[in-house]
């Protein structure tokens, strides 16, 4: 909690305004829906979506970032903006493989040189909050004690000056390897065009380090261009970029430690572009993705948050909070999550959901909920977006287990309980086994038992079918074995805690043992075999799908028979 | 017209579209990257992205892409989005009557408004009325299309919210038939207002100034010496000589109506073929964009086609051989 409240002071002294709701100032409950319907109206433009709050149409409003409109909201007596900090990270990243960004004193000396709070003023008017470690503060797994380079540009340059780098007589300092001028340094920035704030952020930076006797130069190019370069190998094994600025998002687990910085992944393709090569670091980086239980996940990622702040292949710099906005007049008992906003992320958050409710009456009603961008594909193992991910957290819920909203802890939600083991597999390797006992009282939409049948066939289905988007799931699945009805044990062929939270159950097993070729099926669009007002669409979550009307909007209603119902 | 002409521009129109096929399928595989880096996960593994590439069918050899992709041209079979894994024929098909309905009508209101508007101010050359009209006319058309969207926007839709802000129906939508129909006329008004205003103004430029030149000429001198009505000097003189560049300019603005409008589109949210396209072009959604763009290379070539046509028709003095 301590944590927290750092975070959302930090916040508060950042952003000058008076309407925001806090994560620990919200009440929230587990009973739910309250409303009746939710409407998703699609609108896509910016600015018509202010208006569209504004005039009413739209009730809630997810992941707000302009400036200009954040104050404006603010300024609205009849507008709420809740603030959540999340696991976004923008970054700078350096090619450790070439000179002199393969030194750690040149890379050290930059980190020095940067100053977040001016960039966070300058360019997004405070509605940002500075981030200088590898693991977002909004993550359980975050490590405060870390020691961060501040900013100090006369410590930069006695950094540079002791290691030899002395400056040359044209202002560039000189290479101690070479004994010439330090080349020109490219940072590569998506242009102005794509993202002004990160065209104008790498100038900031290119001066920052010019002072210093850096010849840095921002280069703006287009955004396909510079993922080509930084993630493509050249012939002789590198990659063509010394700097670049991009942004990931990133999960309240530290799994990306290990993705981003093992050397493992110093492949064509892989997303270690820094090119990190440690042997103490991929030590670390392997137990936190291979955790045997979460003490150990917790100490490998706090060892590997220590050595990777020292080598720093990036110098993360800011982290976009959720700003969602609700017409306060209109709606109440919204919930701002840590880590996941207050509607930004209904596939990992489902309190809001269940928990909003017509300020003039205690339950039913329609809330409307803005859906920015089209969605994709409704089929749950196809759609991908934020805002296919909308509408499948609504039908779906959250699945097994989920994560409170206060410090993201686990919660159980369609699991009551679970137990994490080993086995030895047939090849004679160590691997996860995890049981649930699954609660006895969910059903899909169409009234049909949800049961452990369901869990099992979901991951059947997910390695038989080889679906891309969730390899992470079944990469290591084994098989899952039924004990009884409402008790299932999965193995996978490898150890990690983190397979517990790739367990999911999202397929009804009576609709899904028909299909045969998972991504040409558009369960929306087919009416339901028995049941009539249904579609293929059913899930277990809080809310049924009714329709959706490309380009218009999307319609959900309560689900009567919801295990977490009010009238339960 | 000979039969030979027609069967030439046939030849030469094929011709021109394989071209165009091919350089389709060779631009979008020369640009940096691929569909798959543009998935930006710390998750997204090397196996993850062979997966990818292999459901695509982008593993395969280049020549053998290029006969698969021929193939699904000509069978006007052009698969399935990498991105959204919907048909994307099926996607295209409901996209264009949003498209349709919006570019047709403010094309039939630009080309009415704007030829008219120009045939009348070319008889009022150098009053007040034609400087002002003119300059409204350069103005509206001097201002970007997302500005004018805007603007109607928030004059229409938040200050005096007349209009709805979004879309082609309320939400939820009516469900009787002519509530529907004036339901779908009155979310079309302001997307179609913007698109009339930005776009009369060329049409109304091009007409004032074709028209006025013609009025300068030695024949429409003549018919005045007849004693004509200026009615009749200035419709079937003056502008029956101008008419076959403007039908020759209705028929190449065709194509344009398949390939929408992505401002407005996107400030009135309205589901149409042009964010389609800008989204499938910047996610490098190969079967979006190699079948969207085939159909307009078709589009365009009908209708140069037809433009030479109707040249003959409106102009006796044309023949073609």
């Amino acid at each position: 909690m301590r944590k927290l409240l750092t975070l959302t002071l930090a916040l508060a002294v950042l952003v000058a305004g008076n309407a925001l709701v806090f994560a620990q100032e919200a009440d929230w409950g587990v009973r739910g829906p309250y409303v009746d319907e939710i409407l998703l109206p699609i609108i896509a433009d910016d600015e018509a979506q202010l208006l569209a709050l504004l005039r009413g149409d739209i009730h809630v409003l997810p992941g707000r970032a302009n400036p200009a409109h954040l104050a404006r909201l603010e300024a609205e007596p009849n507008v709420d903006v809740t603030v959540s900090p999340g696991f976004h990270m923008f970054y700078l990243a350096f090619n450790m493989r070439k000179d002199p960004l393969d030194d750690i004193v040149v890379r050290r000396a930059l980190a020095h040189v940067i100053d977040r709070d001016e960039i966070i003023f300058s360019l997004f008017q405070g509605y940002m909050l500075p981030l200088a470690e590898f693991v977002p503060p909004a993550s359980p797994f975050f490590n405060p004690d870390v020691d961060v380079a501040e900013y100090d540009p006369e410590l930069a340059a006695q950094i540079l000056d002791d290691a030899g780098y002395v400056m040359g007589p044209n202002g560039i300092r000189i290479n101690p390897r070479t004994g010439q001028e330090l080349r020109p340094l490219e940072l590569l920035t998506p242009t102005a065009e794509e993202a002004p704030t990160s065209a104008e952020l790498g100038v900031i930076i290119a001066e920052a380090a010019q002072a210093i006797g850096l010849p840095v130069v921002a280069t703006p190019m287009d955004f396909n261009v510079i993922v080509d370069r930084i993630s493509k190998e050249t012939e002789d094994g590198g990659r063509n970029f010394d700097m670049y600025v991009l942004a990931w998002s990133l999960s309240r687990f530290p799994t990306h430690l290990y993705s981003l910085f093992h050397s493992d992944f110093d492949v064509d393709g892989g997303n270690n572009n820094p090119g990190m090569r440690d042997p103490q670091y991929d030590a670390a980086a392997e137990r936190v993705f291979r955790p045997r239980d979460l003490d150990e996940a917790f100490e490998a990622a706090y060892e590997a948050q220590e050595i990777i702040q020292w080598l720093q292949p990036y110098i993360p710099l800011y982290s976009r909070p959720y700003f969602d906005a609700f017409r306060s007049d209109i709606v109440t008992g919204y919930v701002p999550h840590l880590g996941y906003g207050a509607a930004s992320n209904v596939s990992s958050s489902i309190w809001t959901p269940l928990n909003i409710r017509l300020v003039d009456q205690e339950r039913g009603g329609t809330v409307r909920f803005l859906l920015d961008v089209e969605p994709g594909n409704l089929n749950v193992l196809v759609g991908t977006s934020a805002y296919d991910s909308r509408v499948f957290g609504l039908v779906y819920g959250p699945g097994l287990i989920t994560a409170e909203p206060y410090e993201n802890q686990d919660f159980p939600w369609e699991a009551t309980h679970w137990e994490v083991d080993t086995w030895i597999t047939p090849e004679g390797n160590e691997g996860s086994k995890i049981t649930y006992y699954l609660r006895d009282d969910v059903t899909w939409h169409d009234g049909v038992p949800f049961t452990a049948h369901d869990v099992k066939f979901t991951m059947d289905y997910l390695k038989e079918q080889r679906v891309p988007k969730y390899q992470t799931a079944w990469i290591d699945y084994s098989h899952a074995e039924v004990i009884d009805d409402y008790t299932v044990t999965v193995y996978f062929n490898t150890v990690s805690y983190w397979h517990t939270y790739n367990v999911a159950g999202f397929l009804a097993k009576h609709i899904w043992e028909n299909v045969p070729v998972y991504d040409e099926f558009e369960p929306w669009k087919e009416p339901h075999p028995t049941v009539e007002g249904l579609t293929m669409m059913i899930g277990t979550g809080p809310f049924v799908f009714k329709e959706y009307v490309p380009g218009e909007y999307v319609r959900v209603v309560r689900y009567e028979d919801f295990w977490a119902g009010l009238d339960k | 017209m000979s039969g030979t002409y027609i069967w030439r521009r046939i030849g030469y129109g094929l011709i021109t579209l394989f071209i165009i096929v091919t350089l389709n399928f060779v631009i979008f595989r020369i640009m940096p990257g691929d569909p798959t880096s543009l998935v930006l996960s710390p998750d997204f593994t090397p196996e993850m992205r062979q997966l990818l590439l292999e459901k695509y069918g982008l593993d395969q050899p280049l020549p053998i892409q290029y006969v698969l992709y021929l193939k699904s041209m000509l069978t006007f079979d052009f698969g399935r989005s990498f991105y959204n894994r919907q048909p994307v024929l099926e996607e295209l098909l409901a996209r264009l009557p949003n498209t349709l309905m919006l570019l047709g009508t403010a094309f039939v209101l630009n080309v009415f408004i704007g030829v008219t508007l120009g045939l009348r101010m070319a008889t009022k050359q150098g009053t007040r009325l034609e400087a002002a009209v003119t300059g409204v006319s350069l103005f509206l058309n001097a201002m970007p299309g997302f500005f004018i969207g805007l603007l109607l926007l928030l004059a229409f839709a938040y200050y005096w919210p007349i209009f709805p802000i979004r879309g082609t129906m309320s939400v939820p939508p009516p469900t009787e038939f002519w509530d529907i129909v004036l339901d779908r006329i009155h979310h079309f008004i302001l997307p179609v207002a913007a698109v009339t205003l930005s776009g009369y103004g060329s049409w109304y430029l091009y007409t004032r100034n074709n028209v006025i030149g013609a009025l300068s000429q030695d024949y429409v001198l003549t018919a005045r010496a007849k004693g004509l009505p200026e009615q009749v000097v200035l419709y079937r003189h003056a502008f029956r000589s101008v008419l076959p560049p403007i039908v020759t300019l209705v028929f190449l603005s065709l194509p344009g109506l398949i390939t929408g409008a992505v401002i407005t589109e996107q400030i009135f949210s309205l589901y149409g073929v042009g964010r389609y396209l800008i989204e499938a072009t910047t996610q490098q959604d190969y079967p979006v964009v190699q079948g969207a763009f085939y159909i307009i290379a078709l589009a365009v070539l009908i209708s140069n086609m037809l433009a030479d046509l109707a040249y003959g028709l409106v102009d006796p003095r044309i023949r073609l051989r």
